[in-house]
């Protein structure tokens, strides 16, 4: 059965189409009436919260399912075939609806389209990221058009993808400088953040990948075609479960150290793992899966991976909005004597932006 | 070239608040969103309770970690004074700086108000954030110097419109001495127990010099390598700088 049949059988695109103009216009209303406002952002602490959890998530995303694409096309592996071209198409998608969410966030969203790349501040770690986001752009812009053309050879575009992959590696790792270079804030500062983002967002590609190729297919197993059917009943489960575990390292590395550190702002670890949010992360969206994939008996069963991939990216974007908003309850200043967390919860807009990646 | 930098004795600072309302006139800040502040705070569990107060301005800090985030140059460091700015034709609004900053003294324009009613409906702004029906002589949006437009960061200039005109070569810009008073920053011009000394750090005749050497003077939060040009004094009589707090001398 063909993708459009499916389309027609499901209307999943029109929903979602629907969706995104109504979101986005309830969106751009309540900015316009009461500014940033309308968002759960304030001036005691609260900088960087729903909004730039929806565009970080979707931007790791992208860059994990473009490096799905790319290490397949680079290192030879045939078997990937079916999904490259699925991958890069998700991977140019999150990311515009990533970045579209961060132009609702940005105070002057226009202008910084020009005072972004021609600041030339080598300093700022978001300057880097801009370009390195614009290459990456531009490369699979290049690459998906090369690959929709028929007749493409894994050869013939390994140079493309080589560099797509690069650039992808570097927007990724360049998102975890953001947060690892702030050593005032002890609960984000850490070395080890862009590696920790680099598993997070493979494993996103992974997870992202098998649920929407599912999708494609009407969520039947029997409707996948035989190479299709052939990478997931084989190499993709493990390698989601390879990812899924090396992602759970970090998390629980990351956990340990921030329950037993002593400086200010690693508290935020105790309100976390206190958190029902955090074990819905932990049990729910990792181990579940985990032990799912590593079972030879459910780990082919399709609804099996599907809920698997399902759950995974919901315990992602948990992972992703704790570490943001955790890196900033305890206010830098105050924090000095001030014991007590900061409140944060999305306001009813800031959930509205949840939809325009979705589709 | 002058560094200019400020001494805060906290053994003499009362929590009057007089530096706070002085720069919310001199810079029409909203009420609540306060470049100058004196936080308030308390230590220890009842009935063993204190009362403390701490004035916060913008530290202009020497190796400014708001300057090195941001993506458009837009937050800067200028060479004459030793200011940090806000360049409003520049800023985008991404409020990295605020995030970076780690002394908590920058406000985005556009959030909810701290102060409700919002005073901003009862006086809106069409370019700007709002229409006060008296607004400061000064305005250099290329400084962050007056009332910002919509969708930028703000914060304390040090009242560059007030110290960058002061004589070039004097040490301390004083309120007591007549012909300089017109230089000094509204917060440090208003304080009644003279808790506020500004002047030239660069300067080894300066008064805030032999003050912060005489009394050691602290900085705040120096571990996070910003260097702060605010310095604040606590013999052990009164307020305690708080991140200081847990390497009290105890011989």
């Amino acid at each position: 059965m063909s993708t459009a049949t499916m389309h027609a059988r499901l209307p999943i695109l029109p929903v979602a189409l629907a969706g995104l103009v109504i979101s986005v216009a309830i969106v751009l209303y309540n900015l316009i009436n009461q500014g940033h406002a309308a968002y759960g952002t304030d001036n005691l602490g609260m900088f960087w919260t729903f909004p730039i959890v929806v565009y970080d998530y979707f931007l790791l995303t992208s860059t994990g399912l473009a490096m799905v694409a790319t290490l397949a096309l680079v290192f030879g592996g045939d078997d990937f075939r079916p999904i490259i071209k699925r991958a890069l198409w998700l991977a140019l998608a999150g990311l515009a609806g990533g970045v579209a969410v961060l132009m609702l966030e940005l105070g002057k969203p226009i202008q910084a389209l020009w005072l972004i790349p021609f600041s030339f501040a080598f300093d700022s770690p978001l300057y880097w990221k801009v370009l390195c986001v614009l290459g990456y752009v531009l490369a699979l812009l290049w690459l998906f058009s090369r690959l929709s053309r028929t007749g493409w050879s894994m050869a013939s575009v390994r140079g493309m993808a080589l560099l797509t992959l690069v650039l992808a590696l570097g927007v990724t790792v360049i998102a975890g400088v953001v947060y690892g270079s702030q050593s005032m804030r002890p609960f984000w500062a850490s070395g080890d953040i862009p590696v920790a983002f680099l598993f997070e967002s493979l494993l996103g590609g992974l997870a992202f990948i098998i649920f929407f190729t599912y999708m494609a297919y009407g969520f039947k197993q029997d409707g996948l075609p035989a190479s299709v059917n052939r990478l997931f009943s084989d190499k993709l489960p493990s390698l989601l479960a390879l990812a899924i575990f090396l992602h759970m390292l970090f998390v629980l590395a990351r956990m340990t150290s921030g329950l037993y550190g002593n400086a200010e702002g690693l508290q935020v670890w105790q309100h976390i793992v206190a958190s029902p949010l955090f074990h819905l992360e932990l049990w729910v969206g990792l181990v579940t899966p985990l032990v799912l994939l590593l079972l030879p008996t459910t780990r082919r069963i399709g609804s099996v991976q599907i809920l698997a991939a399902l759950l995974v990216m919901i315990s992602l974007f948990i992972a992703r909005y704790e570490y943001i908003i955790g890196g900033q309850l305890v206010p830098l200043f105050k924090g000095a004597w001030a014991p007590a967390l900061l409140s944060y919860s999305p306001s009813p807009t800031e959930w509205m932006l949840l939809h325009p990646p979705c589709p | 070239m002058a560094k200019w930098g400020m001494v805060i004795d906290l053994d003499k600072c009362t929590g009057c608040q007089a530096c706070t309302t002085a720069c919310a006139m001199e810079n029409n800040r909203l009420p609540g969103e306060n470049w100058q502040d004196v936080l308030f705070y308390h230590e220890g569990t009842y009935p063993n309770v204190n009362l403390m107060w701490f004035p916060r301005p913008c530290f202009h800090c020497e190796n400014p970690s708001c300057v090195s985030v941001c993506p458009t140059k837009a937050t800067y460091k200028e060479p004459e004074g030793g200011f940090v700015l806000i360049d409003w034709n520049k800023c985008i609004g991404c409020k990295y700086c605020q995030v970076a900053c780690p002394y908590g003294v920058r406000f985005f324009t556009d959030e909810k108000a701290v102060v409700q009613p919002d005073i901003r409906g009862v006086f809106p702004g069409t370019d700007r954030q709002w229409d006060p029906p008296y607004k400061g002589p000064q305005d250099d949006p290329s400084r962050g110097i007056g009332i910002q437009p919509h969708g930028v960061v703000s914060k304390c200039t040090f009242c560059h419109h007030k110290v960058s005109k002061a004589p070039k070569g004097v040490a301390d810009l004083d309120e007591d001495i007549p012909e300089l008073k017109e230089y000094v920053p509204a917060c440090v011009r208003v304080c009644a127990p003279k808790a506020r000394f500004f002047g030239d750090l660069d300067n080894p005749e300066s008064h805030v010099n032999k003050l912060i050497a005489d009394q050691r003077g602290v900085r705040l939060k120096d571990e996070t390598g910003n260097k702060p040009q605010v310095y604040y004094l606590s013999g052990g009589a009164a307020a305690a700088v708080p991140s200081l707090r847990s390497m009290t001398d105890k011989t």
